[in-house]
């Protein structure tokens, strides 16, 4: 399991901030980041599972890996 | 993989959303057609405010509104109130399973008087006109009442609104992204899913039991079957996440469709359900189609995009340990209150006096459906529009650099 999640350069603690704030500063993030850096975007607003990664992909960032086992879900994506 | 390792996957994971938007319209439609009733949460909220009343020594009886919603007897006896708590147990059992739960406070000071005045707000709007999102998308639009295109048009003029506002500098979220090395300290979590997930599966045998208990001993089938569609509604928001207010909001703010398609669809596939069993006598709930619709909707849609979460939203949020849905939820019993409270001033005005149009008598049953479902296809190049004009201000913006 351990060895599916990438090693993140960068991250976004997103905890206790209510939906859509995660994924509007996770898209905010991304266009600071380099080519080579990953970030890792922590939420506990389980409903950002339906908007994280869908609006990474849109905005033409690449969603690398998502971890949903526990309360705060963990995405790591790069640009 | 055993068949018990594949179970629990499935109770774990978080499920698709747009299969269960679609589950949720055959659902409602199967609701009407076995209890009569209407798949809505604020009618409830609103007399819960009024019981507050009385206990406090109010005297509601001559409040017109709580006429309207029929105050007799209690959240245990009435359908509304016991599908309400299949609806808890069904979250409550998502949450477990899913290993979800979790305290959290609000993020700021500025999120409680988020979370506060744009539930009254929200709660206030939805009453006006007659029911938030479920009462207009579940059960006003695929019953042909015209009131419920009035609120759910006037609902998206309301979110854009909401999303200009929530997006002025005030509101902007604090935190900074940081740099991390291998030395920066993991942010480990406790592991407590075993526990839950036991815990989830007594919730949930506890509710059916009741449920089957309410038929088959006490004989109310149809108080039994409103919690058994409860849970079902409850596990299904809960486990696939659905959240109306991001539909429209987030179509706004990221051009984001999936959840607004979904509804659209869900739509169109209950509409033809609750028009075969209208056509075998079921009587559909038809409401006044006046201004206190628009007024209402766009409250509501304004609220709710404050709030963060509609009357829908915050039940499963709040039970997941967001605090912040609890505040959403008791402004929502405010304002549904203090809708109640200036009803019989401004209902003769903006509600009573207005026609109840039943689309299926203006325009005749067949073509009542086809108008229908001509509106629903207006709705779904509307949705294709608003993401269309998203996407090329982001190309455009790209361009630009």
């Amino acid at each position: 399991m351990q060895n599916n999640i990438p090693t993140p350069t960068h991250r976004l603690d997103m905890q206790t901030e209510p939906c859509p704030y995660p994924a509007i500063k996770t898209i905010e993030a991304l266009r600071e980041l380099g080519d080579d850096d990953i970030l890792e975007v922590i939420s506990d607003c389980p409903q950002s599972i339906n908007n994280i990664p869908l609006d990474v992909e849109k905005h033409g960032y690449k969603l690398l890996h998502i971890d949903s086992s526990s309360p705060s879900v963990r995405y790591f994506v790069k640009r | 993989m055993s068949i018990t390792h594949e179970l629990k996957r499935m109770l774990t994971s978080f499920w698709r959303p747009t299969p269960a938007v679609i589950a949720l319209g055959v659902l409602s439609v199967y609701y009407f057609g076995i209890t009569g009733t209407y798949w809505a949460v604020t009618g409830e909220f609103t007399r819960w405010g009024g019981h507050i009343l009385e206990a406090s020594g109010v005297d509601i009886s001559d409040w017109g509104y709580f006429n309207i919603m029929g105050m007799q007897g209690t959240s245990l006896t009435r359908v509304d109130g016991v599908m309400i708590i299949g609806m808890f147990g069904g979250i409550i059992a998502a949450t477990l399973w899913g290993n979800k739960l979790k305290f959290r406070l609000p993020a700021s000071r500025i999120r409680i008087y988020q979370a506060l005045i744009g539930g009254i707000i929200a709660g206030f709007g939805a009453r006006l006109g007659m029911g938030c999102n479920l009462a207009s998308l579940f059960t006003g639009i695929p019953q042909f009442s015209a009131h419920a295109w009035f609120f759910t048009i006037a609902m998206i003029v309301g979110v854009y609104f909401g999303v200009k506002f929530t997006q002025l500098k005030l509101f902007r979220s604090k935190v900074q992204m940081q740099a991390i090395s291998c030395d920066t300290p993991q942010i480990v979590q406790k592991d407590r899913a075993k526990g839950f997930f036991t815990f989830g599966t007594i919730v949930f045998s506890l509710i059916m039991l009741w449920a089957l208990y309410l038929i088959f001993v006490v004989g109310s089938t149809k108080l039994g079957v409103a919690m058994l569609f409860g849970s079902a509604f409850g596990l299904i928001i809960a486990k696939a996440q659905i959240c109306f207010t991001s539909a429209f909001r987030d179509l706004f703010i990221t051009g984001r469709s999936q959840m607004s398609r979904a509804i659209v669809i869900a739509m169109a596939v209950s509409t033809i359900g609750i028009f075969s069993y209208i056509l075998i006598g079921v009587p559909p709930k038809i409401m006044w189609a006046g201004p206190n619709t628009i007024i209402g909707g766009a409250l509501f849609g304004f609220g709710i995009v404050v709030a963060g979460g509609c009357e829908c939203g915050w039940m499963y949020r709040a039970v997941e340990g967001q605090t912040h849905f609890w505040i959403v939820g008791i402004g929502n019993v405010i304002g549904a209150t203090l809708l109640a409270f200036v009803w019989d001033d401004i209902a003769p005005l903006v509600a009573t006096s207005w026609p109840k149009i039943n689309l299926l008598e203006s325009f005749g049953a067949y073509g009542g459906l086809l108008f229908n479902y001509l509106l629903l296809f207006l709705l779904f190049l509307l949705i294709l529009k608003i993401e269309k004009n998203y996407s090329k201000k982001l190309n455009g913006a790209n361009y630009a650099k």
